[in-house]
């Protein structure tokens, strides 16, 4: 049965056609793009909330999103247990929606952060069961608000429950960073308690391509086919 | 109409009394400020035109020279490339983070008024020096304002340069370059088809800012202008821009309009005039109709030079699909005004004409002038000493200076892989990002060399150009065309008139020679505060392309054991003025030694070399040699820990300067290979060493890696905090 899959484009996405691209190159499937102001969504198996400035990001980042007209049906294919991944914007709009617990507040040096970084999986989910242990990930990332906060408790219930997906490491040579905005516990992405929601910051849309700088962002996609 | 009115709004007054006589009556103030806005150099080039009109315009590639919001160049099949360059000089000094953020605003609505979608932009950035606290006000501000624009519109910025140096100290330079791609079918131009045409407002109210922004462009500057001068600048809004540029472009798409043009400099005024200039029609807007943030006069409304506007003709049959469209972008959209036949630009506000005037007079007759130039003189050479200086110290003195330090500190700042398809990022020879879709790549360059042209004007360009034709080549990527921007400090200095009219003849000698037409430009003089001129900075932009993105070369060592190997001819030490300069050995203007005459022959000749190269695959990495020698050069190519090995005759001849300089890795298997092919060609060549694990070896003497690279790459952030 091939694999379906729908992107959510609001006014200010700016990675909407890299996800689709993503999708459309590495599913073979059906893939969907919604318009934020629709009010149905297809029967798809993974909704991605793409990356980019949706509104502006004029109120907090996400913020605007998080109230659109779509979210109610993103909602509910969430609650269905369908795949839902939230990438950099669409990350800090899963959490202003609740979906994700903690909030991602500005990097650590209070400046918008382009480059590669370095990331391996913490826990095991389906969003990541491509990925070896300890297997170190090269993917870009680009945000200015990136940096995952949370408290002490709910820290310990994301521990508890295994949803730390991705860390931030170091990368194989000199000159690369361990936590590269700051996040708590080096946190690059999480899931929520049933795993089938994952918000990350880095763009594995941006590390695909056999063109691409890395190719490591197939395994996300490779992770929810198997 | 008083002599001190005339001149506030940056006309002379001979200026004055040659509309007067044409129109044989006195000005409104609003049309007073029409001829403000047009006739200055922003708009109507008076200084430059006359030697600009020599430059080489067109090629069998070029679709559109300049005139157009853009150029744009034929890539093969459907594909166009639209690019411009363009300053935000002044506004960026007085408000730093505005002033640099609406400079990649305008040069991306630029692109886009095209019908193309933008896919690149670039920066070229200089400061003064970076010991005032001032000029790092000044950095942080302007990386800050070009990455919130480019990163939120989502454009990946691939590239450009940021330098350091004491003439920048009162006028820094940001000018920013978009790269755009177009269905050769689909091209938009500013020329409107047809009488009657509806003219429609397309996005932002119009509110206070940037009055006057093209005359205040236009104009010399003192320290004390600067809080006065602020409301001049600008305020952009990277989010109604990407509103702007998908509503403009899905309307373009449409067929739902005839033409555009983006309220850039001078705003309505400008658009409007060029409009009927273009289509050789006349054109009336009701001033009324003008969607505004604040209460307006006539006078500001035509002045205003608020952001994210743009102006459209579109046939009144397609007014409701229009609006629909754009509703949806949650984009402003008023019907203004429509297309005469009358040839006069009309512009009506509370039922009065507030401006009547023929577009000839604005455009056919804005003032030309022949100003006065100096050619410099002739230079006598000297002999300079470097019995004392020692490798260690040429080392240090590079590393600490921020023009060689790796300047990931500004390109990390910057999105530069948005969209998906780049393929070389900010802070190598060139920024390359492949055409969606197809196979093909573009690279971009931007280049200059403001000590060379100082010192040689006419000699110091043909380096400018010959530095992007090989800051491409070094990557595999063909020479197609250039874009340009020259600032300079004021014309009316017979010296730097001079310096602005040679510089002008060498790109032209240079850009026939590379068959590398000028598409699209922009000038930006009086860059002088406190009667400081800055050092003439004529930017290039260069673009070029590869219709196949599996040819292209790295500029970063791939495989430990390849050798080094130098191509070009490397210019003797007492003709090297960065050597010369950057190694404290001479600090006057006057002490340089006359540039070496560049062989551009010679250069195509080399360039022509390290493409056929690259193509048969024999090239691994290859980087360009410009300031800061081979030595410079080897340091931009370190990668994934590897070092290099080298021996010279001399080690003072690592940082010399070259013409038709490139550093190539090549595999010890097809050593033999290459060297015969450049034997064969007649190329020089020097085998210098090879590339080692974590280590740099100078003629047999070892320097700490990871102590050299540390500085290197992390340096730039401890000096400019």
């Amino acid at each position: 049965m091939s694999f379906k899959s729908a992107v959510i484009t609001f006014p200010g996405s700016n990675c909407d056609r890299d996800a689709l691209c993503y999708l459309k190159d590495l599913t073979k499937g059906e893939v969907h793009n919604i318009w934020h102001e629709e009010t149905s969504l297809p029967k798809v198996d993974l909704v991605i909330l793409p990356g980019g400035f949706s509104f502006g990001d004029y109120l907090r980042s996400g913020a605007m999103a998080s109230k659109s007209k779509i979210i109610d049906e993103v909602v509910k294919h969430a609650n269905d247990n369908r795949y839902l991944l939230g990438i950099c914007n669409g990350f800090q709009i899963l959490t202003e929606i609740g979906l994700l617990e903690g909030a991602l507040i500005r990097n650590k040096k209070l400046k918008f952060l382009g480059k590669n970084c370095f990331i391996k999986k913490k826990f095991k989910n389906n969003f990541n069961l491509s990925i070896k242990d300890n297997q170190i990930l090269q993917i870009p990332v680009a945000h200015n608000e990136g940096n995952f906060y949370c408290d002490a408790e709910t820290l310990n219930l994301l521990k508890n429950n295994e949803q730390i997906a991705f860390e931030y490491c170091k990368g194989e040579f000199s000159n690369t960073e361990e936590n590269i905005n700051g996040s708590i516990e080096a946190i690059a992405g999480i899931t929520n308690k049933k795993k089938n929601v994952l918000g990350m910051m880095p763009h594995p849309e941006r590390a695909y391509s056999d063109f691409h700088q890395s190719q490591d962002g197939r395994l996300i996609i490779e992770s929810l086919i198997s | 109409m008083n002599e001190e009115l005339i001149l506030q709004h940056g006309l002379t007054l001979d200026e004055f009394e040659v509309i007067k006589k044409y129109l044989n009556r006195d000005l409104s103030i609003e049309e007073l400020g029409i001829f403000s806005a047009m006739w200055n150099e922003h708009c109507c080039y008076k200084t430059s035109k006359k030697w600009l009109k020599k430059l080489p315009t067109d090629n069998e590639i070029v679709i559109q020279g300049p005139g157009e919001n853009a150029g744009v160049i034929d890539l093969q099949d459907n594909d166009g490339i639209a690019f411009k360059i363009e300053s935000h000089n002044h506004p960026s000094y007085i408000e730093p983070f505005n002033g640099s953020a609406t400079g990649v605003g305008g040069i991306l609505r630029d692109i886009f008024t095209m019908g193309a979608r933008p896919i690149a932009t670039l920066d070229s950035i200089r400061f003064g020096l970076i010991e005032t606290e001032k000029t790092k006000y000044l950095l942080n501000g302007v990386v800050h304002g070009i990455g919130h624009y480019g990163n939120c519109i989502g454009i990946p910025n691939i590239g450009g340069e940021c330098e350091f140096e004491s003439t920048y100290d009162f006028n820094n330079l940001v000018n920013a370059m978009a790269v755009g791609h177009v269905q050769k079918d689909k091209i938009f131009y500013s020329k409107p088809k047809s009488i009657g045409g509806l003219i429609v407002y397309i996005g932002s109210k119009t509110g206070k800012d940037g009055i006057h922004g093209a005359s205040m462009a236009s104009d010399v500057f003192s320290e004390e202008d600067e809080d006065k001068k602020r409301p001049s600048v600008q305020v952009g809004d990277p989010f109604m821009e990407k509103l702007l540029m998908e509503g403009c472009l899905e309307l373009m798409f449409s067929g739902l309009i005839e033409s555009m043009q983006d309220m850039g400099a001078a705003g309505i005024t400008s658009s409007s005039v060029e409009m009927a200039s273009k289509g050789n029609v006349g054109v009336y807007i009701n001033l009324d109709k003008v969607p505004l943030r604040q209460p307006l006069s006539a006078y500001e409304i035509l002045l205003s030079e608020s952001q994210e506007r743009m102006l459209a003709v579109i046939d009144k049959k397609n007014n409701h699909k229009v609006r629909e469209i754009l509703q949806k972008w949650q984009i402003d959209y008023e019907v203004i005004g429509e297309i005469t036949d009358t040839k006069r630009v009309v512009f009506e506000s509370n039922n009065k004409k507030v401006v009547d005037l023929p577009v000839e007079i604005i455009v056919d007759d804005a003032p030309e002038y022949d100003r006065e130039f100096y050619i410099p003189r002739k230079r006598k050479n000297k002999d300079f000493d470097f019995s004392k200086i020692k490798l260690e110290d040429m080392i240090i003195n590079l590393l600490t200076n921020l023009n060689y330090l790796d300047k990931s500190w500004v390109f990390d700042q910057y999105d530069s892989t948005v969209m998906g398809d780049t393929i070389r990022e900010p802070g190598q020879s060139s920024g390359i990002v492949k055409i969606h879709g197809t196979q093909k790549v573009i690279g971009a360059s931007t280049d200059c060399n403001p000590l060379y042209i100082r010192i040689n004007p006419y000699e110091g360009m043909k380096y400018t150009v010959a530095e992007s034709y090989r800051n491409l080549v070094a990557c595999n990527i063909n020479p197609l065309a250039i874009t340009n921007n020259l600032n300079f400090a004021s014309p009316l200095d017979p010296n730097i008139m001079g310096e602005l009219v040679l510089s002008i003849h060498g790109l032209k000698t240079a850009a026939v020679k590379f068959n590398t037409p000028i598409v699209s430009g922009n000038v930006s003089l009086y860059n002088q505060t406190n009667e400081i001129p800055i050092k003439p900075t004529p930017v290039i932009g260069m673009v070029g392309s590869n219709m196949d993105l599996n040819k292209i070369n790295t500029n970063k060592f791939c495989e430990i054991g390849n050798k080094i190997l130098i191509l070009g001819k490397q210019l003797t030490k007492n003709c090297s003025p960065y050597l010369l300069q950057d190694q404290k050995i001479a600090f006057n203007i006057c002490e340089f030694n006359d540039l070496e005459v560049l062989d551009l022959d010679f250069e195509k000749k080399i360039a022509n070399c390290v493409l056929e190269l690259s193509d048969l695959k024999c090239i691994m990495s290859c980087n360009d040699i410009s300031r800061g020698g081979i030595f410079s050069a080897l340091l931009k190519m370190q990668y994934k820990d590897m070092g290099f090995r080298v021996k010279v005759p001399d080690p003072i001849d690592l940082f010399c300067e070259y013409s038709a300089g490139y550093v190539t890795e090549i595999r010890s298997k097809d050593f033999e290979k290459v060297t015969s092919f450049l034997t064969k060609k007649g190329a020089e060549y020097l085998e210098i060493g090879e590339i080692i694990k974590e280590g740099i070896e100078i003629n047999s003497k070892k320097f700490d890696y990871f102590d050299i690279m540390n500085k290197y790459r992390n340096d730039f952030e401890k000096i400019i905090s």
